[in-house]
């Protein structure tokens, strides 16, 4: 018993660890433009891909290879927003119609080139951790921390620099945001291209844990999606705290009630968090 | 106040005249507009859209006529089923303006309920389709109920989450003696010994729904769709009960995809847990995109494109190598971004007006 506490304890850190930086993204750029990016998953499949390309394909270094798949997801994210979003921004439903679109062609483009089978990326480093006598591989170390980090620094560079003033300025009012000399759409773009990041980096993080498959990315765009409603739509804090709650909840049904109740569980999230409180834990927008 | 007078005031009171048997009366009159329609269809025949419309017709139903091809004919069935499913998809989303990404459930569900129904109790296929379908419309019910408080991208992805827990309990070991995991229902019996009496039957199913479809659009209760579509807020404060109107729409259009999807099973004899992928739901998006949002016969040109000139295109090139066989998908995603960003008119309403002129031309007007 007090065993299975452990495991739910560490692999559920782990869990909210990624999900924490998925929704991050996610939750940013529907904060600061209102805009569901139904591409979040993708950007997660793509540096997969990409990073598996890179270091496993053409034996890049491993450090040479992170910042490359990390640079491609960025510009990723750039363009996603230039032609997809930005050209679109009045009707919201068209956004979400072209994002899906690009989701798919993503899926279609990786099983172009990459085929329907399931790829491995190995560790960073083989070898396993034992903590409080739950045995683990060392890459969920580098998952936590990283992850951690780069949560730490994203909330520092929100509430610090200018961008991130400008950033905050433009999700609370857009138009007193305008008024201020804020180049709204300029924002917007660098919101999406830290969202691409973040998803970029979890992606690096997690994938080398289990395999890669072709359509990962529509459970991971619908955790990101579930954490953010979990949390509050386009709340920072609401987002990290929510990502860990559900971590730790889904790695606890996966252990005592079914794994398959895991699965669907960020689902049910949605449905019921969606009825119940429609402006999440910490949110304050209306839905 | 004498008896008669009473009970009028009450009625107009209480708005009971405006109910019959608890079913709205522009429900109603759904039912009182069929004559009017057979008479105007009789008109319609002879205008330019009608005389086109009935041409495709024939030409659809000579097609196999003439070549007797199996391949074809495969061809043209999931073109069939898959029009009937984008048209759900296109009454929902385009005249409701419930934009749902869940459509894949009341396809799945139909397939699954029609499969199961077939297999297990060997009921005619024709019953099993129509049982899948009223499963369907009770799920439609059922995300219904709770989609109705979400708009616009929440809804859509509200109900892909459905989509994606049907998945993966379909797909899950645990629950495989229920629901048949990874190998779902397979060895279905065939529709029927020759693949043209399938076609045929399948060809009826599908005019009966446009047709269906159709009168729905132009009737009442399709004015009070584009209404809530149009401005939800100004339709509720007419007088315009817009869950209810919600409600209805989630579950007509639930209905059809979930004859298209008992088709499907029953066509292609199998059913696994793929069909509830968010792939389903983007054939829907994406043929309705092609044909043109808010036109239900668009539905028709779109599923033409893409499943017969998209796939067979590409077919050919299948055998250079497999990756060409994912293409059809790969390049009417593209599709689908450029005709939401360049043309959301889609195709069907520019390409009338251009035959038209022609026409014109032909007549020597």
């Amino acid at each position: 018993m007090i065993f299975q506490i452990e495991n739910v304890l560490i692999f559920g850190t782990v869990q909210g660890s990624v999900l924490a930086l998925l929704a991050l993204g996610f939750s940013l750029v529907f904060g600061v433009g209102g805009v569901l990016n139904l591409g979040h998953g993708a950007f997660y499949l793509i540096t997969c891909y990409v990073f598996y390309l890179i270091w496993r394909v053409l034996f890049f270094d491993l450090i040479i290879s992170i910042i490359l798949s990390l640079i491609i997801a960025i510009i990723v994210g750039g363009v996603v927003y230039l032609a997809l979003i930005k050209p679109l921004q009045d009707s919201h439903i068209g956004i979400v119609i072209v994002t899906f679109a690009f989701a798919v062609f993503m899926q279609e483009f990786v099983k172009v080139i990459a085929g329907i089978k399931p790829h491995y990326i190995s560790p960073f480093i083989f070898g396993s951790v034992e903590f409080l006598g739950v045995t683990f591989p060392i890459q969920f170390v580098f998952v936590i921390i990283g992850s951690l980090i780069l949560v730490f620094l994203v909330g520092l560079f929100i509430s610090k620099t200018k961008i991130g003033k400008s950033i905050r300025a433009v999700s609370q009012d857009r138009e007193a945001a305008l008024l201020m000399g804020i180049n709204a759409d300029r924002i917007l773009m660098i919101t999406v291209m830290i969202s691409a990041f973040l998803a970029g980096m979890a992606a690096i993080l997690y994938a080398p844990t289990s395999a890669i498959t072709i359509d990962m990315g529509w459970s991971f765009l619908l955790s990101a999606f579930a954490v953010s409603v979990f949390g509050g739509m386009g709340s920072t804090s609401g987002c990290v705290l929510g990502a860990f709650i559900m971590g730790y909840a889904k790695t606890f049904c996966s252990v005592f009630i079914s794994p398959t109740l895991a699965t669907v569980f960020p689902l049910l999230v949605i449905v019921v968090m969606l009825l119940v409180r429609p402006q999440g834990l910490l949110g304050k927008k209306e839905v | 106040m004498p008896k008669k007078i009473r009970s009028k005031v009450s009625n107009t009171v209480s708005g009971t005249k405006n109910f019959f048997l608890g079913i709205p009366r522009a429900t109603r009159n759904l039912y009182k507009e069929i004559p009017h329609q057979v008479k105007s269809f009789k008109e319609w025949i002879f205008t330019f859209r009608g005389s086109l419309t009935i041409l495709c017709l024939i030409g659809t139903i000579l097609v196999p006529l003439i070549t007797m091809d199996d391949y074809i004919m495969t061809i043209l069935i999931s073109f069939l089923v898959f029009s009937i499913f984008a048209a759900s998809w296109d009454l929902l989303a385009g005249y409701t303006g419930q934009v749902s990404f869940g459509h894949s459930v009341f396809f799945g569900i139909g397939a699954y309920v029609a499969a199961a129904f077939v297999k297990m109790a060997g009921l005619p296929w024709f019953f099993s389709m129509i049982i899948g379908a009223v499963a369907a419309i009770l799920v439609g019910l059922i995300i219904g109920i709770p989609c109705l408080r979400l708009k616009g991208p929440y809804l859509a992805l509200g109900t892909q989450a459905f989509s994606l827990i049907l998945f993966n309990l379909f797909m899950s070991g645990e629950l495989k003696d229920i629901l048949g995991s990874t190998e779902g229902i397979s060895a279905l019996p065939a529709m029927s010994e020759a693949h043209i009496v399938t076609f045929f039957f399948i060809l009826i199913i599908m005019v009966i729904s446009f047709i269906i479809l159709t009168i729905i659009v132009k009737s009442n209760i399709g004015t009070i769709f584009k209404a809530i579509r149009d401005d939800e807020t100004a339709a509720d404060a007419s007088g315009i009960n817009t869950t209810k109107y919600k409600l209805i729409a989630f579950m007509i259009s639930g209905f059809f995809a979930g004859i298209a999807g008992g088709l499907f099973a029953l066509n292609s004899r199998a059913v696994n847990p793929s069909v509830f992928l968010a792939l389903y739901s983007f054939y829907a998006i994406v043929m309705v995109a092609l044909g043109g949002i808010a036109t239900i016969s668009g539905s028709v040109v779109g599923a033409f494109i893409y499943w017969v000139i998209l796939t067979e295109l590409f077919k050919p090139m299948g055998a250079l190598g497999t990756i060409f066989l994912y293409f059809p998908t790969l390049i009417s995603a593209l599709i689908l971004i450029i005709m939401i960003r360049f043309a959301d008119q889609g195709i069907l309403k520019p390409a009338l007006e251009h035959i038209r002129e022609f026409y014109d031309f032909l007549l020597g007007r």
